[in-house]
């Protein structure tokens, strides 16, 4: 039984990691905590299944063109709510930022409905409920299989972006020090909005995942997800995109552990203490870097 | 001298105001309607304004109450109790409330009452199903201001435990329940009748409102192998809930109650949802003449399947709106009228039965069990008289 805990604490793990990086990117680019993360993870679900309910597009191309979308919807958000705000108190931008969230779960529950919707099961291929493999006591579903290769893949594709393309050595040079990079003749605002939307899509991507992995999906569902990825990515070390990796799994497999031995009413509480236990032994979370006070 | 002629000049506006709304107080007559039109229990909260339109419409239809249309206000709580608390305060303050249907979340009911009592407005809630309304609709003339026509929890959790265990011959069972006023109180009540008859519990777990990942707690309660499992909770986390129970290879009857009786509950729980048992106040399949009618013409409005919600909103402003016609648009008289329903003669009769109250505002509703089969709910088999 602890093996299936662990191994269906990771699946939940890896989903939070990959809503986790879109905070911490942004974070570490324009140090701005980006409340309106969670919902652009619901909408990813929504326009994933309009795109299948209303104009019969297949599973897959419908995930890519949700994700595309919201890549613009994150760029979009980026230029009309914090653009304007850069030159702000950080305060502004993070207000503003818990406006929008609020606006758009608004916008969605107006557009589909307040009511939760299923997952239409119909364009889920059949292999996806079936057994992919057992691995001693642990049965693996081939959807789980496909969350894990997925998430992963798009983990690696995003530690080859930022480490080896010119992009993200820009994007490395902007989280150091803005001012200097733009000095050295980077487009500032050009490689925020690659941030917004690289993030962005990962999160449309986690909301599609979790919608398919629980049949449903409801306008409210952001607020709880952003919360969590929040934590992970603080648990990680906010900025620190391997931190926010590393921050989500730990998280979703202590809730699960939680949940499964200690008591299921405190699955919440139980992964917040353990990111206040990491914060409290290390105030820079598990990966990050502590910053030193400038002389 | 300035600040008397401004002091005259406000007095002046709000006379002029007071005037102003007393004049509109005749032209209609206003209800409230507080329950959750947004967040997670927005569906429920749509139900209700659904069943509570239905029947505003159709006495406006009629010319209205003596003559005088009817209006309901809406308002939103979200089914969150810091919510409920400051709505009942605008409501009891709004005098041309004249009474209020719900709230619809027992914990809302709750936090919104004390209000009500101070100010002597009577709320009749169609779903708010928690034992402990009871005693706090009290004021200190010991006039009790909160009715409902619905049963109550403690009666639904008991009903569940005997249908199990007497009628389907049942003898393990698991337990989540939601951790609010409403899935504690229906998880103690069955839990209290499950011990008394030998109903084995092999694990009780808590869930929040909105969890959505049931797979810990269900892999603990697998190797306990129960034949039965009973979700004291609403109908999204139970769908889940189901659907993830059915992963784990756990193909067991599951049982809940008018909480989780929604048509979302099988569209969110697909194939998982089959073999649910669930008690409901209102069953379609045994309604007289006058609700085949209300049923005919809700789903013609709304396009959907009625539900016990909805029908229960219709029935509750029914309740208020008589009342309105026979002693006036008076809160006092209002509830002096419900507080006289107090018996099967002088009982309501609406789509929903009779409806008649103790003398704390309860009432006695008979309760029904309908099953989910084949991605339908159908009435179950076998009924338990009661």
């Amino acid at each position: 039984m602890f093996e299936q805990q662990l191994f269906n604490g990771l699946t939940l793990g890896l989903i939070y990691a990959l809503i986790a990086v879109g905070y911490t990117m942004v974070y570490g680019v324009i140090e701005l905590i980006n409340f309106a993360h969670g919902e652009v993870y619901m909408f990813g679900a929504f326009l994933c299944v309009t795109f299948i309910n209303s104009l019969g597009v297949p599973l897959f191309p419908a995930m890519v063109l949700a994700m595309a979308l919201c890549a613009l919807m994150g760029v979009s958000i980026d230029h009309i709510a914090y653009k304007p705000l850069r030159k702000a108190p950080r305060l502004a931008a993070l207000i503003t930022a818990i406006g929008v969230s609020i606006f758009l779960q608004n916008i969605a529950m107006i557009i589909w409905g307040s009511r939760p919707a299923p997952f239409p099961r119909a364009a889920v291929p059949q292999y996806f409920s079936e057994q992919a493999f057992t691995l001693g006591s642990v049965s693996v579903s081939g959807l789980q299989l496909f969350i894990y290769v997925l998430t992963t893949a798009m983990m690696i594709g995003l530690t080859l972006i930022i480490n080896k393309t010119k992009v993200g050595t820009a994007m490395r040079a902007l989280a150091q020090n803005a001012t200097a990079a733009a000095l050295m003749g980077i487009n500032v605002n050009r490689v925020i909005a690659f941030t917004f939307a690289l993030g962005s899509s990962l999160g449309a991507a986690a909301g599609i995942l979790v919608a398919m992995y629980y049949n449903t999906m409801s306008a409210t569902m952001g607020y709880n997800a952003g919360v969590k990825a929040f934590a992970a990515a603080v648990l990680g070390g906010i900025g620190s995109v391997p931190g926010a990796m590393l921050g989500g799994v730990v998280l979703g497999v202590a809730e699960t552990l939680g949940a499964g031995y200690v008591s299921s009413q405190y699955r919440d509480g139980l992964g917040y203490a353990v990111m206040i236990a990491v914060i409290l032994l290390r105030p820079s979370g598990l990966l990050g870097k502590s910053v030193g006070q400038k002389a | 001298m300035k600040f008397k002629r401004g002091l005259v000049m406000a007095l002046a506006m709000a006379a002029f105001l007071a005037v102003g709304s007393l004049a509109m107080a005749a032209d209609v007559i206003k209800i409230a309607v507080p329950s959750p039109f947004t967040g997670s229990a927005a569906g429920y909260g749509d139900n209700v304004k659904a069943g509570v339109s239905m029947k505003v419409d159709e006495i406006n239809a009629k010319g209205g109450v003596n003559g005088v249309k009817v209006e309901a206000v809406y308002f939103d709580e979200q089914c969150d109790p810091k919510e409920a608390a400051t709505v009942g305060t605008k409501i009891a303050g709004d005098k041309d409330l004249v009474a209020i249907v719900g709230h619809l979340c027992s914990g809302a009911h709750l936090a919104a009452l004390p209000n009500y009592v101070r100010i002597g407005v009577a709320a009749l809630s169609p779903t708010a199903t928690n034992v402990t309304i009871s005693d706090k609709g009290k004021d200190s003339k010991g006039l009790y201001w909160s009715f409902r026509n619905v049963y109550l929890d403690d009666f639904q959790g008991v009903f569940l435990a005997d249908y199990m265990s007497k009628v389907l011959g049942l003898k393990k069972v698991a337990v989540f329940y939601e951790n609010n006023d409403y899935g504690i109180g229906l998880k103690d009540a069955f839990l209290k009748q499950a011990k008394a008859i030998g109903l084995t519990v092999v694990g009780e777990e808590a869930y929040m409102k909105g969890a959505t990942d049931f797979t810990p707690q269900l892999t603990k309660l697998k190797g306990a192998a129960p034949d039965a499992l009973f979700i004291s909770g609403y109908y999204s986390e139970a769908a889940l809930i189901s659907d993830q129970a059915k992963k784990l290879g756990m193909n067991v009857p599951k049982f809940g109650a008018d909480g989780m009786d929604n048509a979302d509950y099988i569209k969110l729980g697909g194939p998982a949802a089959d073999n649910t048992y669930l008690t409901t106040p209102f069953l379609a399949e045994t309604a007289g003449p006058d609700a085949k009618a209300f049923i005919d013409a809700y789903k013609a409005k709304f396009k959907r399947d009625v539900d016990w919600m909805s029908a229960n909103a219709y029935d509750a402003a029914g309740m208020i709106l008589e009342a309105v016609s026979k002693v006036g648009a008076d809160r006092a008289k209002i509830r002096e009228y419900l507080a006289s329903i107090n018996t099967k003669e002088k009982a309501y009769k609406g789509i929903t039965g009779l409806t008649y109250f103790n003398e704390k505002g309860d009432c006695v509703k008979p309760a029904y069990v309908k099953m989910v089969k084949n991605g339908q709910f159908v009435p179950a088999e076998k009924q338990m008289t009661n």
